[in-house]
């Protein structure tokens, strides 16, 4: 009966539709089930998103960028701020485990602090992306950069420079961030895999600096003392080796310390690509980094699989920006990408 | 005119203004404000987030309670002391280091993981403990230099151990049960934290190291000199708090696994503001756990729901500065300013009508005359104020003092005399009990007995407290007079609950029935209140039918009888109403009369201000009490009663020299001895168609 | 720090000034008088250390006596010297500014957003300079007019300070200097006479307070009120305008300091706030010997204590020591001085002062 009556529909909608294009002969295209489902799907979904901090660059970027895609397809999207602490943030996670989002985009501090707290997440059907920095618990799905290989750039460039028979010293010093934070931890695997094939370099100093620049000046502004003649120094993140960069000025060795960091391309870093405080500085491209994530975050929702399921990582793309390539193209503002 | 009276007199029955005093008369009203603040704050977020208050939310809190909690408890140990302890952050770093080393990179048992973490914490709880306690130093800046100390050595051995700490997992069923396991719901790690709270709580409120502490804290130059260990109780402090740091620790260890560069990092600052919150006062002395885990879970309720509010890091921090500022403003201000607000709410008068009395000179027993200006003085000058005079049976005198002691003066000249007991309280009613032991009313302290060798023994000094009173009436404030029935047991009156021996006049202010009738049974050994809203009830003197007693009220200007015993036991009814003073002690006389001395005699200014309510509080908030208005003490008079409540002779002091202001009698023997609480001397005088060998023992308990 | 009404006995610092000056003019007479003099207090004692670990340095590191490690000795340290000026003086009038920092970051990095936005530097610097002094002003009437200890006062004010400035004046932590004023990073790396500017700087910055203590109403009243600030408010000294004055001082002070600190490291980063800077300059002023009881204390205890620390890390740098172990000789050797202090001036049970921390 039912079957019947729709046939009949069907058929009438089917004359109808023929009669009304015939007659028009105007192209109106046809409905695409799958768009609207990919909107009705995302709509009022919840994804929420966990930082290290928000207010620098890396994180207002992509959140940035999550935001407009969230805007655009309807669905939440939401930031707990732990403002640096791994206390606050694994509290913060504590009580998302509780609240049951769809997703979480999860910035670990370090690769053990969240680990445990996101295998429980997901176990409890929450999709979980990590983004740029690991952590032990391989999750539904990783983007960003791949901290072995910027290690590996940053050490060529630096035998590059301080290699032997380059008519330098061969001392390099090496700033850290968190010694547990996946940065640091692969990071340093990528280095020592291209150092331990030059022995002559000397690595004179590494330690920790917390992310802090002014951390990084003191303890840049000791190994200078300490090492006159230092060669190179590859820094972790471009907002701690300002001051590097600085402590390497005010020494007035800018010319002689070749410095090398990475960090998300923000124009702020750019600029002092421009004014040689850096002399190399390895992006991974947060605008970009953004793109990729929402695509996850769109892919993930849609996704039918339960979370823990399947594991997907993608490693982004880095840009090697020097003073020689240093334009508009390579750096962002978050005025731009808003 | 009535009706308005009557208004008045229903609004002051309904309305108890009483109260807020009371209120704020508690120790625990310190800790309401953050209670509440703490219950506002959580309706708040109930409101905001749904599901706020959901087990598994609950569980978390409870979680992060427990760690955090902990560090709060610490830290009020230590600024109970009188100190502060800024190394907390840093030494939870340690403890979390050395707890995680000892689980997950040297794979020890967790007891022994337990002791190597307590010890670290024993460790460096012990430096800041001997260096501030034992070497003096100042415990702001030690704590700070610890502070920078520990961070340094943590940032040293962190970065060697980081990778191996997080490169493997203890397999402990134990430590995973510390760190998620729960029963019905509870999180273990909270379970562990409730049980050293209450442990500390006990220690801290209830034991002899707790009270040591807060009385170094409180007042340490008072407490050393008072001969508490200050330097060991004080050192004792900072260890307490590295035990508990490092408990801390081994929870957070238990829970995370593992540990960052910043772990502990400005913790001691969320920890301050957390105890503060709670109102534990910075300076020593005040606070408890209570406050510590109200201030804890408010600071963490707070950061949390924010965090969750989706709220930047930057506003988190911005509320929280504030917050602070106005739990520190408050508590100052409210430290400040509690005693003056005590002092001008405490006064609370009510309604009392006395009806008007005609002029005394118009009244045949009444009249002024001078019976008592040929009194002899006894001990002039030797005691201050004898609240109560009685004779035992060989003739001798007693009388209690305001410096503490039951005087003895020997007859029958009673030129000489001796302490005869030294209670430590101004003994105000007497009485003799068959066996020859003195019982007495001590003001503040209770009801004592001296037995004939003076030895002296607590009779009572508690009665049941009433369900809702604010004011802990459960122990004696002011214990008036008292008398023993034959079967032994003690009726005693407590003047007022609400003001002490001290402050007794201003009790006149209220004309409430501030006092109670206590009767203590000597064979079950308790105590309780018999007859309650008694207007000052003051002299108490057995009956002769040996059921009922008389009682006076003092404010009230009436004297009333009790059946407590008998047919008609329970039974009060007026025995003399609308005195011409206020009468306080009641005793036996001869011929079956009773002796009601009148403390003062009442004016009419001071009636019409009984009938005026507002017009005492005003008097009592706006002036000095000093020049406050108080009913007539100064001049007062011995009346002779009989049996059946009439007026049959009176005793005055027309020239005021000798004993203007009467508060007790006792006739011995033909005479009749007269007592003062504001004296300085006891008076006797002969008495007319008295029954010269009558003795009040006799009347009592018969012949020997 | 606390509102303690007993004025203070027990001689913490107080006769070090006096009997220093006095051994000095008769140091050539008997050596040993003044070994006992110096010995007699802390500030002795840290100088004494000073001087030894000096010539311990330069007899044994080569490279510790040329001029140009001892410039850059004095240079490290003169930003925390500076800092450590301001919160001298607030110390002497038995304050304590804990929120020196977030004031400086803060009103630092909004110049820098407003420039960036539009505004003229040298506009700028005069808005984030009045907002530092209204910053101090309101820490001040909040500890005159409010009677908040002072400790919480300027600890809940640094967070509120810092929470204002992140969530309403800027975004990001990290706040270069706006390109096109390159004269701003220029004035902090250039050099006088071969000095760096920093160094001028906080030598200039060391008269100019000297005499204000010294020669000044102000000074002398600070002084009063820090040794017994209930009878200098008996005796007429207006003690609560002094405190607000206090306060904006040395919010003026770190905020001069955040200028010269962003001109040399051409940044400012507000996460400065979280670090332990605050703890060091706390360091500074108490290893120099002035009490954080209040009431003494001079300008040469505040440089006394900005040189130690600049010789220790500066010969431990030569020495290669890690920054991390650094921090630790720094802690240790502090607490030493107190502790040689407190055995050489015992406190009494019976003067010490209540709530005194």
């Amino acid at each position: 009966m039912k079957l019947g009556h729709l046939g009949i529909s069907a058929m009438a909608a089917l004359v109808a539709t023929v009669t009304a294009t015939a007659t028009l002969a105007q192209n109106k295209g046809l409905e695409n089930p799958r768009s609207t489902s990919f909107h009705e799907t995302l709509e009022g979904k919840k994804v929420v998103f966990l930082p290290l901090s928000m207010g620098f660059d890396l994180t207002e970027g992509w959140a940035a960028r999550m935001r407009a895609q969230a805007d655009r397809l309807n669905y939440d999207f939401q930031i707990r701020d732990p403002a640096w602490s791994t206390d606050a943030g694994t509290r913060a996670l504590q009580s998302l485990i509780g609240e049951a989002p769809d997703l979480i985009v999860a910035h670990n501090p370090d690769i053990q602090s969240y680990a445990r707290l996101l295998a429980q997440a997901q176990a409890k059907g929450i999709k979980v992306v990590q983004i740029n920095l690991e952590s032990n618990t391989q999750t539904d799905s990783y983007v960003g950069a791949d901290w072995t290989e910027i290690g590996k750039q940053a050490a060529e460039a630096v035998v590059e420079r301080c290699g032997e028979g380059k008519g330098s010293s061969n001392k390099v010093a090496i700033d850290t961030g968190v010694p547990t934070a996946a940065s640091d931890v692969f990071q340093l695997d990528g280095i020592y895999k291209v150092l331990d094939q030059h022995p002559e370099i000397e690595v004179v100093s590494q330690q920790a600096t917390e992310y802090n620049p002014e951390k990084a000046r003191s303890i840049m502004e000791t190994v200078l003392q300490q090492h006159p003649d230092l060669c190179g120094a590859i820094g972790i993140w471009d907002n701690q080796d300002t001051g590097t960069a600085s402590a390497i000025e005010q020494a007035g060795k800018g010319d002689q310390v070749f410095l090398v960091t990475s960090g998300g391309g923000n124009r702020v870093g750019c600029e002092n690509v421009e004014n040689g405080m850096f002399d190399l500085y390895i992006s991974y491209n947060v605008p970009l980094q953004g793109d990729i994530l929402n695509a996850e975050i769109a892919r993930l929702l849609l996704s039918e699989t339960k979370a823990g399921e399947n594991k997907a990582l993608y490693f982004n793309p880095l840009t090697q920006i020097t003073k020689d390539n240093v334009n508009q193209r390579n750096c962002w503002t978050l005025d731009e990408i808003r | 005119m009535a009706a308005k009276d009557e208004l008045l007199a229903l609004r002051y029955r309904l309305i108890p203004d009483r109260l807020l005093g009371e209120l704020l008369t508690k120790s625990w009203i310190d800790n309401v404000i953050p209670a509440l603040a703490l219950a506002v704050t959580v309706i708040i977020m109930t409101i905001l987030i749904p599901g706020y208050l959901s087990a598994g939310n609950m569980a978390d809190l409870g979680r992060q309670v427990s760690e955090m909690g902990l560090i709060a408890l610490a830290m009020t140990v230590v600024i109970l002391s009188g100190g502060i302890d800024l190394s907390v952050g840093s030494m939870f770093a340690l403890c979390v280091l050395t707890a995680l080393t000892c689980m997950n990179v040297a794979g020890l048992p967790i007891g022994v993981s337990l002791a190597a973490t307590l010890a670290a914490g024993l460790l460096c709880g012990l430096l800041n403990g001997v260096l501030i306690g034992y070497l003096r130093l100042r415990a702001f800046i030690t704590t700070l230099v610890t502070l920078v100390i520990f961070r340094a050595l943590y940032d040293i051995i962190f970065p060697r151990l980081a990778s191996a700490i997080v490169g493997s997992f203890p397999t402990s069923a134990l430590w995973d049960l510390i760190g998620f396991g729960d029963f019905f719901g509870v999180p273990v790690s909270f379970l562990i934290f409730a049980v050293i709270a209450i442990v500390l709580h006990i220690g801290l409120s209830r034991l002899r190291p707790g009270w040591r502490l807060r009385a170094v804290g409180g007042a340490r130059r008072s407490a050393y000199n008072a001969g508490i260990n200050v330097k060991f109780t004080v050192c004792m402090a900072y260890v307490v708090s590295g035990l508990l740091t490092a408990t801390a620790a081994f929870l957070f260890s238990a829970r995370l696994g593992s540990t960052g560069a910043d772990t502990g990092v400005g913790l001691e600052i969320t920890v301050l503001t957390a105890v503060v919150l709670g109102g534990v006062s910075l300076g020593g002395g005040r606070g408890s756990v209570g406050n510590a885990i109200i201030g804890t879970v408010l600071v963490l309720i707070l950061s949390n729901s924010l965090i969750r509010l989706s709220m930047p890091g930057s506003v988190n921090q911005l509320i929280l500065g504030l917050v602070l500022v106005a739990a520190v403003l408050f508590d100052r201000k409210w430290i400040k300013n509690r005693s003056k607000i005590l002092s001008k709410v405490y006064v609370s008068p009510t309604y009392l009508p006395l009806r008007d009395r005609p002029d005394p000179g118009d009244d045949d027993y009444l009249a002024v005359n001078d019976k008592l200006g040929g009194v002899e003085l006894i001990g002039l000058g030797a005691v201050e104020g004898p609240e109560d005079v009685i004779l035992d049976r060989d003739g001798n005198l007693y009388t209690g003092t305001r410096h503490g002691n039951i005087v003895r003066f020997f007859g029958p000249d009673f030129k000489r005399h001796e302490v005869f007991a030294r209670i430590g309280g101004h003994p105000l009613g007497l009485a003799f009990s068959p066996d020859g032991d003195l019982l007495t009313c001590v003001g503040g302290m209770g009801v004592y007995r001296v037995t004939p060798q003076g030895v002296v023994e607590k009779v009572t000094d508690e009665t049941n407290r009433s369900l809702l009173s604010i004011i802990d009436d459960s122990r004696l404030r002011l214990p008036d007079d008292l008398d023993i029935a034959p079967d032994g047991r003690v009726f005693f009156s407590e003047a007022t609950i609400r003001y002490d021996m001290s402050e007794w006049a201003v009790d006149a202010l209220e004309g409430r029935g501030n006092g109670r009738l206590i009767c203590y049974n000597p064979h079950t050994g308790t105590t309780r209140t018999v007859l309650r809203n008694l207007i000052f009830p003051n002299g108490i003197t057995m009956c002769r039918d040996g059921q009922s007693l008389l009682f006076a009220e003092t404010w009230a200007c009436r004297i009333s009888r009790y059946w407590f015993d008998g047919p008609s036991k329970g039974r009060v009814e007026i025995f003399m109403d609308n005195l011409p003073g206020y009468p306080d002690n009641i005793n036996r006389g001869s011929n079956g009369a009773y002796w009601v001395a009148l403390l003062g005699m009442r004016t009419k200014t001071f009636d019409l201000a009984m009938r005026k309510p507002a017009f005492r509080r005003r008097m009592a908030k706006r002036i000095a009490s000093d020049e406050w208005m108080f009913p007539n003490i100064n001049r007062g008079c011995v009346l002779q009663v009989s049996e059946a409540g009439e007026l049959m002779d009176s005793y005055w002091d027309k020239a005021g020299e000798n004993h203007p202001s009467i508060t007790s009698t006792c006739e011995h023997r033909g005479w009749l001895y007269l007592g003062g609480v504001s004296n300085n001397r006891i008076g006797r005088v002969r008495i007319e168609n008295s029954v010269p060998d009558w003795t009040i023992h006799q009347d009592y308990w018969g012949e020997r | 720090m606390s509102g303690s009404i007993v004025p203070e006995k027990s001689s913490q610092n107080f006769p070090a000034g006096e009997t220093i000056e006095v051994s000095t003019a008769k140091a050539n007479r008997d050596g040993a008088w003044l070994f006992a003099n110096l010995a007699k207090s802390q500030e002795g004692v840290v100088l004494m250390l000073a001087v030894l670990a000096f010539f311990g340095f330069s007899l044994f590191l080569p490279s510790f006596l040329s001029p140009g490690n001892l410039l850059a000795l004095v240079r490290s340290v003169s930003i925390l010297g500076i800092l450590a000026l301001g919160m001298a003086i607030v110390v002497i009038g038995r304050g304590i500014d804990v929120s020196m920092i977030a004031t400086m970051v803060v009103s630092v990095a909004w110049a820098f957003v407003l420039t960036r936005g539009g505004l003229d530097l040298e506009l700028a610097l005069v808005v984030g300079g009045l907002f530092a002094l209204a910053t101090g002003m309101a820490i001040g009437i909040l500890i005159a007019f409010g009677e908040v200890p002072p400790i919480f006062a300027t600890l809940a004010a640094g967070s509120i300070i810092y929470g204002l400035g992140r969530t309403f004046f800027f975004k990001l932590e990290m706040q270069n200097i706006p390109p096109g004023y390159e004269w701003f990073s220029f004035f902090g790396r250039a050099q006088i006479f071969g000095i760096p500017v920093t160094v001028v700087t906080f030598g200039v910055l060391c008269v100019v307070v000297h005499l204000i203590l010294s020669r000044t109403r102000f000074g002398w009243l600070t002084y009063a009120m820090g040794n017994n600030p209930e009878a200098s408010r008996i005796t007429g000294v207006p003690v609560r305008p002094m405190i607000v004055a206090h306060y904006a001082v040395s919010a003026i002070v770190a905020y001069g300091a955040g200028l010269i600190l962003a001109s040399s490291t051409s940044a400012i980063n507000a996460r400065l706030f979280n670090s332990t800077m605050i703890y060091d300059i706390l360091l500074v002023v108490v290893l120099g010997g002035i009490g954080l009881s209040g009431g003494h204390g001079k300008v040469r205890n505040v440089i006394l204590g900005t040189i130690f620390v600049g010789i220790l890390l500066n010969g431990m740098t030569i020495l290669n020591i890690d920054y991390t172990v650094q921090n630790l000789v720094k802690g240790v050797v502090l607490l030493l001085a107190i502790v040689i202090d407190s055995l050489i001036n015992p406190r009494d049970e019976q003067t010490s002062q209540q709530g005194d921390l």
